[in-house]
């Protein structure tokens, strides 16, 4: 099917729904309804979306400057949270999904995956600390330097996305990966601001039952899906220095409780 | 109807989302989250595989009591 | 949900590809790596002015 409805009239009739469906079922029903409809009724539902495809929406993403659920007494819907309503509509390719995890401008150098191996290398200086932002810093990691995924609210909205959308194993492979991007995010809260971070949100995303006010279906956790031979072991790229840790000690890693999330 | 979002921007300065500021502070605070997260994992395992050694000794226990 | 439909036009929107995502992820970084240069440029040239 090339095409899709404007709105979500049928998106949210279940008579008439004949779309993409996302396991088995009719992906509006992902989110639960008192939000659905705040979001139909949000402004930036009506006047932002309406009309979007995948490629469209990505000008909407690239102006995000928080991801969110709803906030305040009338439980509005973040723009995040409108935009990953669109994606459940949508339902894009995969290959979409992956463009807009991954992007990648060809036109700069770009780092392959051998360069991941590297990460860990301690004591890679800062020279440029005065303008480090214009010049992308140099940070250790490609992928918290925006080299993958260089539209950072973009990337959280595949994976929250991928997150509702895809299969178990599926998402255990393709978002493990962004535990290591540590880039900031501003998180809508009830209160105000928040600061999280890449790694933090998508963490949320695998380990939470509910995030960015909705509840996440229940999916096997990793060791089930190990155990059938489904998943591979998960080595953190601290994977080494924690073993060495391990041989120091005798004995677990201390990791002091500071800093409240 | 209001604009979604012209309530926030009193706010929304309050926290600075910019990355590549302090380097190697921003590297250390993931790895100390991610170095929760190891632990958090092993600790998981090691109740996991706890809970099955459990299931396995009562299911030979009846075994046992079977014959 | 009878005003969703009647608040709800019923055009139909062409999918687009993967290419074309990254054609426009490509458009609007340029654009967006443009308009940060235009940050620097105006605050450089406004510092330069204050210690004139």
């Amino acid at each position: 099917m090339a095409h899709h409805k404007a709105d979500a009239s049928k998106l949210l009739d279940d008579r008439g729904y004949g779309g993409r469906l996302i396991r088995g079922q009719n992906p509006a029903l992902l989110f639960e309804t008192g939000v659905r409809n705040r979001i139909t009724q949000s402004y930036y539902w009506k006047e932002q979306c309406f009309g979007l495809n995948e490629a469209t929406l990505c000008d909407r993403a690239a102006q995000i400057k928080f991801i969110g659920g709803t906030t305040g007494v009338n439980g509005k819907p973040t723009p995040f949270l409108c935009l990953a309503f669109k994606l459940i509509q949508l339902v894009p390719d995969k290959s979409v999904i992956f463009e807009y995890l991954n992007f990648e401008d060809d036109g700069e150098e770009s780092d392959n995956e051998g360069d991941k191996a590297e990460r860990n290398g301690e004591g890679e200086g800062d020279e440029d600390g005065d303008n480090g932002i214009m010049n992308g810093g140099r940070v250790q990691d490609p992928e918290a330097a925006g080299k993958r995924g260089a539209f950072k609210y973009l990337r959280a909205l595949a994976a929250f996305y991928i997150r509702l959308a895809w299969e178990p194993v599926e998402i255990y492979n393709t978002l493990e990966p962004l535990l290591s991007d540590y880039r900031k995010l501003k998180r809508k809260t009830k209160e105000g601001y928040a600061m999280t971070y890449m790694d933090q949100f998508v963490d949320d995303l695998l380990t939470k039952e509910r995030v960015c006010a909705t509840s996440l279906w229940r999916m096997p956790p990793r060791s089930q899906l190990e155990d059938l031979d489904l998943l591979d072991v998960r080595e953190s790229p601290l994977q080494g220095e924690v073993d060495a840790m391990d041989e120091d000690n005798g004995e677990e890693v201390e990791v002091v409780e500071s800093e409240s999330d | 109807q209001d604009w979604d979002e012209e309530d926030d921007v009193l706010d929304i300065d309050e926290i600075d989302d910019r990355d590549g500021i302090d380097p190697e502070a921003e590297y250390a605070a993931w790895k100390l989250r991610e170095l929760k997260r190891i632990k958090r994992e092993r600790e998981q395992i090691e109740t996991y595989e706890a809970e099955r050694a459990e299931i396995e000794r009562r299911k030979n226990l009846t075994d046992a009591e079977r014959e | 949900r009878q005003h969703l439909v009647a608040t709800g036009q019923t055009g139909e929107v062409t999918r687009a590809t993967a290419e074309e995502v990254h054609q426009r992820l490509l458009w609007l970084k340029r654009k967006k790596d443009e308009e940060s240069k235009g940050e620097v440029l105006d605050l450089d040239s406004r510092l330069k002015l204050n210690k004139e």
